[in-house]
């Protein structure tokens, strides 16, 4: 009889549980809690979330292995049928899918074909604010190293500085995949985080006055000498000519940019490639954010990340994503210096990605000061070209690191 | 770790050199496309120029609900002109 219980007791994952799994079921709560009931950023913390709580099931097999666990030697590996056989369902989707780098720019492609470049293309100075906004990136590269942490691994904690979540997870697969769970969970949830993160940083370097710029005033004050005739023209051709000129220049940043301009192309085009588009960013994008989701929730086992370096990556992250931001508003206020034309630092500071969150709260701040300011499509030239600098930085950290 | 930083400074100005470089490339070929367009195929004033079409934003909200409302949520506005 006590044979019977024993054996049961066995079969069950009683005898495995213990303080670590219990801790990552309590964060996976709180990223599910997050998602659910606080409404952050729930496409992809439910999934991320789920992904920990499984990936934390003794038994379940459902963890993402260590690389070394597929490797053969000499440069081959396990193939898919073994990987699937050996580890489960989710080891399968991980190696074929995030390890190869596949999703993130599916979902980037996805992305492109709702972004519309018209704001950016109407305010092209502002473009300039989305680079000043990647000094996050690079500062904090230099702050990891000193916290102890590789070139690779810095170079990934740095690219949360983005506020690109598909660009910081692209990165990471590329140079540190061992901190893949980490940092795609402080990437998401600092984004998630933009309207409080912005405002903090904002109110710490601008003025009242600069607050109460008003952008509309200053383009009837000094308006723009060039008129577009063609706006559908002009959206079709850039997409194809930037992606020529940045391959050209940044090879490696074209998996992301590349996509990014494709799934722009089959929306402007218009009705002959509606459905192309309506995929793109449908079922296309929905698809590859659950498998992403799931997959790098996974990743978070409590042995990877149950150690000092998560917290690091965290409060990094935190570090690169504000850098960013004030990066992008002292670049406005130094810009502000020469020229009678001002612009609203608040633009600054959307030229981290983070589209269009950060547009929209940058939008309602300058309402805060004054009732009649709407930026929102100014900021979001500076945040659509912060889409773009990220995605570069990515391409300079992935061919320098 | 002396060579680390250095390496880290370095990647930090080319990395920041080739996002405003692209950047600056941006400009550059969004300036040159519509430079182009407006001398070689430009359409009449108020048909996809740049002012924010004729339709206001009120309109347009009161148009995408009526099509949505009478496709059940299916159909897509593509295209709005005046007759």
């Amino acid at each position: 009889m006590q044979e019977i219980f024993s054996n049961l007791f066995e079969m069950t994952a009683f005898g495995a549980i213990t303080w670590k799994t219990v801790l990552m079921w309590i964060i996976a709560f709180v990223l599910l809690y997050l998602g659910i009931r606080k409404k952050y950023e729930p496409l992809l913390l439910i999934p991320i979330g789920f992904g920990v709580l499984v990936a934390n099931f003794p038994g379940a097999e459902m963890g993402i292995v260590d690389a070394s666990n597929i490797e053969l030697g000499e440069g081959r590996y396990k193939n898919l049928f073994e990987i699937a056989n050996e580890f489960g369902i989710l080891n399968f989707l991980y190696y074929s899918l995030i390890k190869t780098g596949f999703l993130p720019p599916i979902i980037f492609m996805g992305v492109g074909a709702l972004t519309d470049f018209g704001p950016m293309l109407r305010n092209l100075r502002l473009a300039f604010f989305g680079a000043a906004a990647q000094i996050g990136i690079f500062s904090v590269l230099i702050g990891a190293i000193l916290l102890g942490f590789n070139l690779n691994e810095a170079a990934s904690l740095g690219i949360i500085g983005g506020a690109d979540g598909p660009t910081a997870i692209y990165t990471t697969i590329k140079l540190a995949p061992h901190l893949l769970g980490p940092i795609a969970i402080a990437a998401y949830s600092y984004m998630a985080l933009v309207p409080v993160i912005i405002p903090l940083v904002s109110k710490l370097l601008i003025t009242p006055k600069e607050f109460k710029i008003n952008m509309k005033e200053m383009d009837k004050k000094y308006p723009s000498k060039r008129k577009i005739k063609n706006l559908k023209a002009v959206k079709i051709m850039f997409p194809i000519l930037l992606g020529t000129i940045v391959a050209i220049f940044v090879p490696s940043s074209v998996p992301l940019l590349g996509m990014l301009l494709f799934g722009n192309l089959v929306k402007e085009v218009g009705t002959a490639t509606s459905r192309l588009a309506d995929a793109a960013s449908g079922p296309i994008m929905n698809t590859a954010t659950i498998f992403l989701g799931l997959t790098v929730g996974a990743t978070m086992t409590a042995e990877v990340f149950l150690t000092p370096k998560t917290l690091g990556i965290i409060v990094g992250g935190f570090i690169a994503f504000a850098f960013s931001i004030t990066g992008g508003i002292l670049a406005v206020k130094g810009y502000n210096l020469f020229v009678t034309k001002k612009i609203n630092p608040l633009i600054g500071a959307t030229g981290l990605s983070a589209v269009p969150m950060a547009s929209r709260v940058a939008n309602e701040l300058a309402l805060k000061y004054n009732s009649g300011n709407h930026i929102l499509q100014y900021c979001m030239a500076s945040n659509i070209s912060g889409v773009i600098g990220s995605a570069v930085a990515a391409g300079v950290l992935i061919s320098l690191v | 770790m002396e060579g680390i930083l250095s390496n880290a400074v370095s990647i930090l100005v080319v990395g920041m050199i080739t996002v405003l470089l692209i950047l600056w490339m941006v400009v550059v070929v969004g300036n040159v496309l519509i430079l182009l367009t407006n001398k070689f195929w430009p359409l009449p004033e108020g048909k996809g120029t740049d002012g924010s079409s004729t339709v206001t934003a009120n309109k347009m909200a009161a148009i995408v609900a009526a099509v949505q409302m009478y496709t059940g949520g299916k159909g897509k506005i593509t295209k709005i002109e005046k007759e």
